[in-house]
């Protein structure tokens, strides 16, 4: 009996030192991969850098308020975001083909969907972000256009516009990844579709009068507004 | 070379406008001869004139530079005797020279016998010769000519105690035509001269004959008369014979001279001189341009002739104020060289001496339509002398050589009746005509070419003009057409080098031959033909279909 | 590869033809067809009168290919060619005029440059900008406008007007002061239709990489005024008789307004940095001719509408005013816009205070700076409103007084100006 143990004791202690000496090289080349990643992504993120600073993408982000949303979220300018974006992305990806080496059950398999996952994932990320930018750009133009041309409601206006642009962005971005693609779609349509039809139909029968006065008092407005204040220059 | 016959020998002329007594001198006695003249009609032959217009060289207390006249069938004593001018005439003739001579008739000098007489007494036979007046309040408002030396156009006679009339210098008192004897005794006098021979006259100021109250005394119809009258006498005695109006005018108003033909055969264009030189200095066209738009067709057989200097003053009274202005401004800056509203200064002063503003001027004076005239002198280049009294800066001996006088004179050069120029730019020593005959580049050499080339195209001296106007107004480009005879004129009125694309389409297919050098370029086509110029340069182009 | 050249054949060729020259008046016939003749005779009639032997061009600069307005304005003046010589009156030379037409509907910018680059290759001496709508074009105000230039050596003429008294409040009391009590230069018509400026400026301009800048395309003759006063050129005024009305659409939106000339304003605050930031106290520029009027005329104008979009502007916009102004400023501007109509006033101080914030938002860029130049419109209309109630019945030496004042104040306070532009931005949410 204790010949048995013992030699099946040498058995798993065999095996033991094989998968060491089976996984160890992996884990070396895992090493290396991770290391020459990490050297990759740096080079990535400089040149990146160089080139956006050329194209002047920080003031452009200025001029359309993507940097304010930025500065909200503590995040820093669009150039740096986008370099250290970039080398976060090349060096996890190298991560991920280095655990992928290890040779790990399962394991690959699991990093195989992650890998086929992420491209959506930045997708939407993308979406939400400019359908923020667009719609706080949108929904101030609009406020400002209103004030200026004495509109009476002004903040409803831009309050609309930018609901309806979050809304769009949203459905944009559930059906990007993939969530309940159907509902969100249907639903959206249905919102939206409605929302226009109530519009048209407030507008073209219950509201001839005042869409008529509306259209009036527009036109009139922009005459009665160029005479009625001094000329500025 | 004798003289063909021809009675339309004035349109192809190249005339040579001299003084006797400026150009050579036979006897020492410091003043030119017609025996000295007559030496050097070889000259004159190798220049390539073809005529040659004598200023007054008749019996004159000189007082207006012979113009104020005291015997018209003579010749003054200074410059030979009537033998001297037979002579000449004939050396002239039979060089293929013409001559025109002066003939005043619109005054005569207070010396004359004819004033003389008629100032003597109010019975006299000739009182009635001149114009008379008690009073100097008739003809009211008639401008005074020479307005820097004469007050009026009435001097008092102390003689017969009343006034008489007189346009020009108070010494020159108008004759009146009004009077028919006035009229016989001037065709008397022509005919003496056209009987020895000369080949026309040069009328001077023939616009004020004749004098009515209510007028400017100025181109009035009974003139026109008078010298339709002229005329009819010299084409039916002197068939050939030309005569040359002098009427500084605007060329609507010297049209009426040249009558249906029946009147002068030719008059000058006062008004384009003044204005060649202002387009040059104004690198523009445009006064060039505006001022041939404006002069009329004249008949067939009459002629503009046309000149860049002459022995007066360059004139300035058929230009606006401003014009007159700018003239001032750029040719005289000291005022010195002005007088009489004009400017008395010769051709290579006013040019600063460039070689190519002087060969411009030269080009378009024989480019442009007319019969050209050359003022003695100019073409060597000669300077003036402003600080001669009235316009005598312009009149100084020729310069023949670097010799004594320049070759004009052996006499003391304190006899001269005028000095030589000798300053360092101007003098003998450098303008000289012997000096420019060794010279193969010289002024003289290239104007001797200038009329060969001239002489030998009938379009120049009778073709029409028309003008290509191109976009850049620097360049004044015309085509001249005689026949079959068809000459592109191209002119670079600035300064530094330009470019012109000129509209030549009608012109298409034909080949423009370049026509001092005899060479080709390239053909018309369909598109602006672009030429490049330098500073003041031009183009004379043969155009040939071939 | 060639790169795209901005000067069309035509206009080269046409520029060939005319050579150098003393003078050069430039105009753009966009949206002005009708009055592109009555503006060239204008132009040369004063040639004709004034400057008869110097060598003159009139520039046309129009949009596409309008055969008619091309044939109107191209081409030489050729009196002969006339048949009629005007009386008392002669020119010594050809005249030109030259047509640029320019695809599509060239903008202001577009125009000028086009002007400059002709102005350069032409060597002119003496340049000239005129507006061919405007109804005050007359010979004498070309003119006026050449003379100092041309005779005297200024390198840059802005005009003179004699005006309602209720007429350019916006140059009264925005653009001049400002660019007075920054830029060192008193010159009150920063932004007209009308300007001169000298050959070498001209060429300092054209080579200037700048034209693709909004600011330059709206309103570029702010910006050749300063690039003058930045390269230490000699600048003045000349005064052109009564200001043009302003054409109908044009010139009378408010808020246009502000955007082509605020916004060119802070931009160029933002681009000469250099040249405010460490410049001493205003002085003045020469004037030739009479120095600006003022009428009482009567004017119509709705003065409670005006406070009312002042009053609805400030209230609806007050999240984006929380962003540009300084929270004091900010708050000031809450009390008084709770007052009563007729108690109303827009102190110039604290006037100054909110166009300085602006100025200095505008360099941080804290929101979109159009939309920064926009949101200026409510404030313009309370100062606006402020300023007619106080001066309804005050004569022009008073009014006079009071916009000296008013410059003095942008002078006090430029220190606050320059304290926030240099201060970093916090975001507010």
């Amino acid at each position: 009996m204790r010949q048995t143990i013992l030699r099946a004791l040498e058995q798993v202690y065999g095996n033991l030192v094989h998968m060491i000496a089976e996984f160890l090289p992996r884990f070396l080349v895992m090493l290396i991969i991770i290391v020459i990643g990490l050297l990759v992504a740096f080079v990535l993120k400089y040149i990146l850098r160089a080139l956006l600073g050329l194209t002047k993408l920080d003031r452009v982000s200025d001029d359309a308020g993507a940097s304010r949303v930025l500065r909200m979220a503590h995040l820093p300018p669009m150039t740096e975001l986008l370099s250290r974006s970039i080398f976060w992305v090349t060096w996890i990806g190298f991560i991920l083909v280095g655990l992928s080496v290890l040779g790990v059950a399962g394991l690959q398999e699991q990093i195989s969907r992650l890998f086929q996952f992420l491209p959506e994932v930045f997708v939407a990320i993308l979406i939400l972000f400019l359908g923020a930018v667009i719609a706080n750009f949108l929904s101030r133009t609009a406020l400002l256009a209103a004030v200026n041309a004495g509109h009476p409601s002004p903040k409803i206006l831009s309050w609309s516009i930018r609901f309806v642009i979050w809304i769009l962005a949203i459905s944009m971005t559930l059906e990007e990844l993939g969530v309940a693609r159907r509902t969100v779609i249907s639903a959206f349509s249905i919102i939206f579709g409605a929302t226009m039809l109530g519009l048209a139909i407030a507008f073209g029968l219950g509201g001839q009068d005042l869409a008529r006065k509306c259209l009036e008092r527009y036109l009139g407005d922009t005459k009665k507004k160029e005479e009625k204040e001094p000329q500025p220059l | 070379m004798t003289l063909e016959k021809d009675n339309l020998w004035y349109k192809d002329a190249v005339i040579y406008q001299l003084h006797v007594r400026t150009f050579s001198d036979s006897n020492a006695d410091g003043i030119g001869d017609f025996a000295g003249l007559t030496q050097r009609l070889d000259y004159l032959e190798e220049l390539g004139i073809t005529a040659i217009w004598l200023l007054p060289f008749y019996p004159s207390p000189l007082r207006d530079d012979g113009y104020d006249i005291a015997d018209y069938t003579s010749v003054h004593a200074s410059y030979g005797s009537l033998e001297d001018f037979k002579t000449f005439l004939a050396e002239a003739h039979r060089r293929g020279l013409r001559i025109i001579i002066e003939m005043v008739l619109n005054h005569t000098s207070d010396q004359h016998p004819w004033f003389r007489e008629a100032r003597s007494s109010r019975e006299n036979p000739r009182r009635d010769w001149y114009v008379w007046s008690e009073t100097d309040t008739r003809y009211q408002g008639v401008p005074i000519v020479f307005v820097d030396t004469e007050t009026s156009n009435w001097a008092w006679d102390p003689i017969s105690k009343s006034y008489y009339w007189h346009r020009f210098f108070s010494h020159q008192p108008d004759l009146n035509f009004d009077n028919p004897a006035v009229f016989e005794a001037v065709w008397e006098v022509m005919k003496f001269w056209l009987n020895l021979g000369v080949d026309g006259f040069r009328l001077d100021a023939v616009a004020y004959l004749v004098e009515r109250e209510g007028t400017l005394c100025e181109n009035l119809p009974e003139t026109h008369a008078i010298i339709r009258e002229l005329r009819k006498r010299l084409d039916l005695a002197y068939p050939g014979a030309m005569l040359l109006a002098e009427a500084n005018q605007w060329p609507a108003d010297v049209r009426a001279y040249f009558g249906d033909g029946d009147e002068f055969h030719a008059a000058f264009h006062f008004p384009l001189m003044p204005r060649m030189f202002m387009a040059v200095k104004l690198e523009d066209r445009k006064p060039i341009i505006e001022i041939l738009d404006q002069t009329p067709e004249i008949p067939e057989s009459c002629q503009w002739f046309i000149f860049l200097r002459n022995h007066d003053e360059l004139t300035l009274e058929m230009v606006t104020d401003v014009e007159r202005d700018y003239m001032y401004d750029e040719y005289a800056t000291d005022k010195t060289m002005r007088i009489n509203r004009g400017i008395r200064r010769r051709l290579a002063p006013m040019m600063d001496n460039d070689r190519r503003q002087i060969e411009l001027l030269n080009g378009l004076l024989m480019s442009m339509p007319g019969t050209p005239i050359v003022y003695y002198g100019d073409e060597i280049g000669m300077g003036d002398n402003i600080y001669l009294g009235d316009r005598n800066g312009v009149r100084t001996p020729m310069q023949w050589n670097s010799a004594l006088n320049a070759g004009f004179s052996l006499a003391d050069p304190e006899r001269l009746y005028a000095p030589v120029i000798s300053n360092a730019v101007y003098g003998y020593q450098a303008v000289n005509a012997d000096s420019q005959k060794r010279s193969e580049h010289s002024l003289l050499r290239w104007m001797k070419s200038l009329l060969q080339v001239r002489n030998a195209f009938q379009v120049f001296s009778r073709g029409t003009i028309q003008f290509l106007n191109p976009s850049n107004h620097r360049v004044l480009a015309y085509m001249r057409q005689f026949g079959e005879e068809t000459v592109l004129v191209v002119n670079n009125l600035s300064s530094s080098a330009q470019a012109v694309e000129l509209d030549v389409q009608r012109y298409k297919g034909y080949i423009p031959i370049e026509m001092f050098g005899r060479n080709l370029f390239p053909r018309f086509g369909n598109s602006p033909y672009l030429l490049t110029l330098g500073p003041y340069q031009f183009y004379w182009f043969q155009l040939r279909r071939i | 590869m060639a790169e795209d050249v901005f000067l069309s054949d035509d206009l080269l060729r046409q520029l060939m033809s005319v050579g150098e020259v003393d003078l050069l008046v430039g105009m753009s016939s966009l949206h002005a067809a009708n009055t592109v003749s009555h503006a060239l005779d204008e132009i040369e009639e004063s040639f004709q009168r004034n400057f008869v032997r110097q060598r003159v061009v009139i520039v046309n600069v129009g949009g596409g290919d309008n055969d008619e307005d091309s044939a109107r304005a191209k081409g030489h003046d050729n009196l002969a060619e006339k048949g009629v010589r005007v009386p008392g009156i002669t020119s010594l030379r050809t005249s030109h005029r030259v047509a640029a037409n320019v695809p599509g509907s060239p903008s202001p910018g577009i125009a000028l440059r086009t002007i400059l680059a002709a102005a350069d290759l032409l060597r002119a001496r003496a340049c000239a900008v005129v507006s061919p709508a405007a109804s005050n074009l007359t010979p004498d105000s070309v003119a006026n406008l050449l003379r100092p230039v041309y005779r005297e050596k200024f390198d840059f003429v802005a005009p003179l007007y004699t005006r309602n008294k209720y007429q350019g409040l916006l140059a009264r009391n925005l653009l001049y002061p400002m660019s007075r009590a920054l830029f060192g230069w008193g010159i009150r018509e920063l932004f007209s239709e009308e300007w001169a400026f000298s050959g070498r400026l001209a060429a300092l301009c054209l080579n200037q990489d700048v034209w693709h800048e909004e600011a330059i395309q709206a309103r570029p003759e702010a910006w050749m005024a300063i690039s003058a006063m930045a390269s230490d050129f000699r600048c003045c005024q000349a005064f052109l008789g009564e200001k043009s009305q302003a054409t109908k659409g044009l010139g009378r939106d408010i808020v246009e307004v502000l955007r082509q000339t605020v916004g060119t304003l802070f931009w160029c605050l933002e681009t000469r940095q250099s040249l405010w930031l460490d410049s001493g106290r205003s002085q003045s520029v020469p004037t030739f001719g009479p120095a600006h009027e003022l009428t009482s005329d009567p004017t119509d104008l709705d003065r409670h509408r005006i406070f009312e979009m002042f009053r609805s502007g400030v209230t609806e916009l007050e999240p984006i005013l929380s962003s540009i102004l300084d929270p004091e400023t900010h708050s000031e501007i809450k009390s008084i816009v709770s007052l009563e109509e007729g108690k109303f006033r827009f102190k110039s101080g604290l006037w100054v205070r909110t166009l300085y914030d602006f100025a200095a938002s505008y360099h941080h860029a804290v929101i979109n700076r159009d939309h920064l130049v926009q949101a200026l419109a409510p404030l313009y209309r309370g100062m606006t409103y402020s300023f007619l109630a106080e001066h309804s019945d005050s004569s022009p030496a008073e009014m006079e007084t009071a916009s000296e004042t008013l410059c003095g104040e942008f002078e006090l306070q430029k220190p606050y100006l320059m304290e926030r532009w240099k201060a970093k931005v916090e975001v507010k949410s």
